[in-house]
């Protein structure tokens, strides 16, 4: 910006700050309290993954790339298992590919979790956070018993998953899980959802329409949110969401910082409704193939993109492979690219700066995934 | 006929002999077209419908002495369907023309793959550092970049051995005040 005057403030919000969902930096000029430009600056988590990937074996990546994304570190695994895969030309047997539905699910609904918490915590509403943050951790006890790890569970190999369910009570204790959260959100809806402060700080800001969100790639619930039903899990489905029932809640539609929310709420519940025909109709079986070598492996030459839905958006994974024991190229699509910096510096202007903090974590940003 | 032998067909009677187009597998087409003809499928695309950028993909095939460019394209109106484009540079002449007035998603991609990969997007308004600040060495994710060569001449190796053994040697003593 060349025009500098003696009312233009300067902000940085960022690169540690409650108002960002991870460590980055927005450099934002105001006149006045109302935002001019907005420029976001990446950077700080940089752990260049994609190079990493490429100086290791197939299989020893998988402790790898789930920390790629910390809220939602399954879609990683999961696509990269999958990716290879659909390379090879071999496919998890069936109990694997319902475990990995769950596993989905469950990181979804933690993620959700922290979503909500961080929503209200940015509205100076303290109570939820702690309750949604409390809650998490039950689903990340039942990610203890099933991986033996709470945050990155490395759970998941080629040609299946690492271990079965611990054992057969574990089912009742997930089924038990859900009922509390079903019974949780009621008591979110009394304290935050339907809180007038968060209605009123919340309906008609930061709004992102169709032609806007079409325009900028904009994907998964902050998609939703503003009027199209596009999922992944229904367009294209993988694993066996073609056989669980779930729905694309249409409800709210407006765009706004509201109706993101409350979409994401709205898609708790039906993250439940899977997780409870998942643990019911579980097969039997093996949970994986048995590769003759891990360490020897070496994947067919080819190149594939594979997709999921994750918490955020479509993340995607675009797998190269020379026919070596190692990947030859891998790239990383992650949401976070599209929603934290030219949607941002698109929508920002002319915004409130008291709004910003609301609005930045309403996207659901994850710079993790947009700077590897 | 599919929506995804549609696309094709309409590809194949535009490119001609210019370019190939195949279908990989369900919902992925894929088109190898040369370096000057990109822009103009990327901008006849989108007015079909092809809204999303969803990335553009860097390939550094060293052993061919090429740069692959893949831009991944996305239709909610073509039963979601994924359009690769292909092309290859040279890669001692990485010169790309900048896609960012059809797309405007690609203006961070672009600056990404400049960073990483030292292709040179003409027309792009602002190539400067993004994510590695103070970056002096050569693109990274290049096949040729040495992160132990890098390592040894930025910041130097030094041997600890001997001031580990040194140290070891020497008795311990209580320090006192005096």
């Amino acid at each position: 910006m060349s025009r500098v005057k003696e009312f233009d403030f300067e902000y940085f919000i960022g690169p540690a700050h409650p108002g960002v969902t991870g460590n980055m930096n927005y450099h934002i000029w105001a006149e006045g309290d109302t935002i001019i430009k907005i420029e976001p600056n990446l950077g700080y988590l940089h752990r260049a993954f994609e190079k990493l990937i490429e100086r290791r074996m197939w299989i020893k990546n998988f402790p790898l790339i789930p920390r790629i994304c910390v809220p939602d570190p399954d879609v990683n695994e999961v696509l990269y298992a999958m990716a290879i895969e659909k390379l090879m030309g071999i496919e998890a047997p069936p109990r694997a590919q319902y475990l990995r539905v769950f596993m989905l699910e469950m990181s979804r609904m933690a993620s959700y979790l922290f979503y909500f918490g961080g929503v209200a915590g940015t509205l100076g509403l303290y109570t939820l956070p702690n309750w949604s943050i409390g809650d998490r951790d039950y689903i990340l006890d039942r990610f203890e018993e099933i991986s033996g790890h709470r945050i990155y569970h490395i759970y998941q190999t080629i040609g299946g998953v690492r271990r079965d369910i611990p054992d057969p009570g574990y089912i009742e204790r997930v089924l038990e899980l859900m009922d509390y959260l079903e019974k949780r959100l009621k008591d979110y809806d009394k304290v935050f959802f339907e809180h007038p402060i968060f209605k009123k700080r919340a309906k008609g800001v930061g709004v992102v329409d169709k032609e806007t969100a079409l325009k900028f790639s904009v994907t998964g619930p902050n998609l939703r949110a503003a009027g199209v039903p596009y999922d992944v899990r229904k367009a294209e489905p993988y694993l066996v969401y073609d056989r669980l029932e779930f729905n694309v809640p249409q409800v709210f539609t407006d765009g706004d910082v509201y109706s993101r929310v409350m979409q994401r709420r709205l898609e708790f519940e039906e993250s439940i409704k899977i997780v409870r025909q998942v643990m019911e109709n579980l097969p039997e079986g093996p949970v994986n193939i048995k590769l003759r070598n891990p360490f020897e492996l070496r994947v067919p030459e080819g190149e594939i993109y594979v997709k999921v839905e994750s918490s955020k958006g479509e993340y995607g994974f675009y797998l190269v492979s020379d026919g070596d024991v190692k990947p030859y190229r891998l790239h990383v699509r992650g949401p976070s690219f599209s929603h934290g910096l030219q949607l941002v510096r698109h929508i920002g202007p002319g915004t409130n700066i008291a709004d910003i903090p609301v609005i930045l974590f309403s996207l659901d940003i994850c710079p993790p995934d947009a700077e590897r | 006929m599919s929506m995804e032998e549609k696309i094709v067909e309409e590809l194949k009677s535009i490119l001609g002999d210019l370019g190939e187009v195949w279908i990989q597998r369900e919902k992925r087409v894929y088109a190898k077209v040369p370096k000057n003809l990109v822009l103009p499928i990327l901008a006849y695309l989108k007015d079909k419908g092809f809204h999303q950028l969803t990335t553009i993909t860097c390939v550094d095939w060293i052993k061919r002495g090429k740069f692959e460019l893949i831009y991944n394209l996305f239709s909610l109106y073509h039963e979601n369907i994924h359009v690769f484009i292909k092309t290859e540079l040279e890669r001692d002449k990485e010169t790309m023309p900048t896609a960012i007035d059809i797309y405007p998603m690609a203006f961070d991609y672009e600056r990404e793959i400049h960073e990483m990969f030292g292709i040179v997007f003409e027309g792009h308004p602002r190539l400067d550092s993004f994510i590695l600040e103070d970056w002096d060495g050569p693109p990274p994710m290049r096949k040729d970049f040495d992160t132990a060569k890098y390592v040894e001449e930025k910041y130097g190796v030094k041997d600890y051995t001997e001031e580990i053994w040194k140290r070891m040697e020497q008795p311990y003593r209580e320090e006192k005040d005096e």
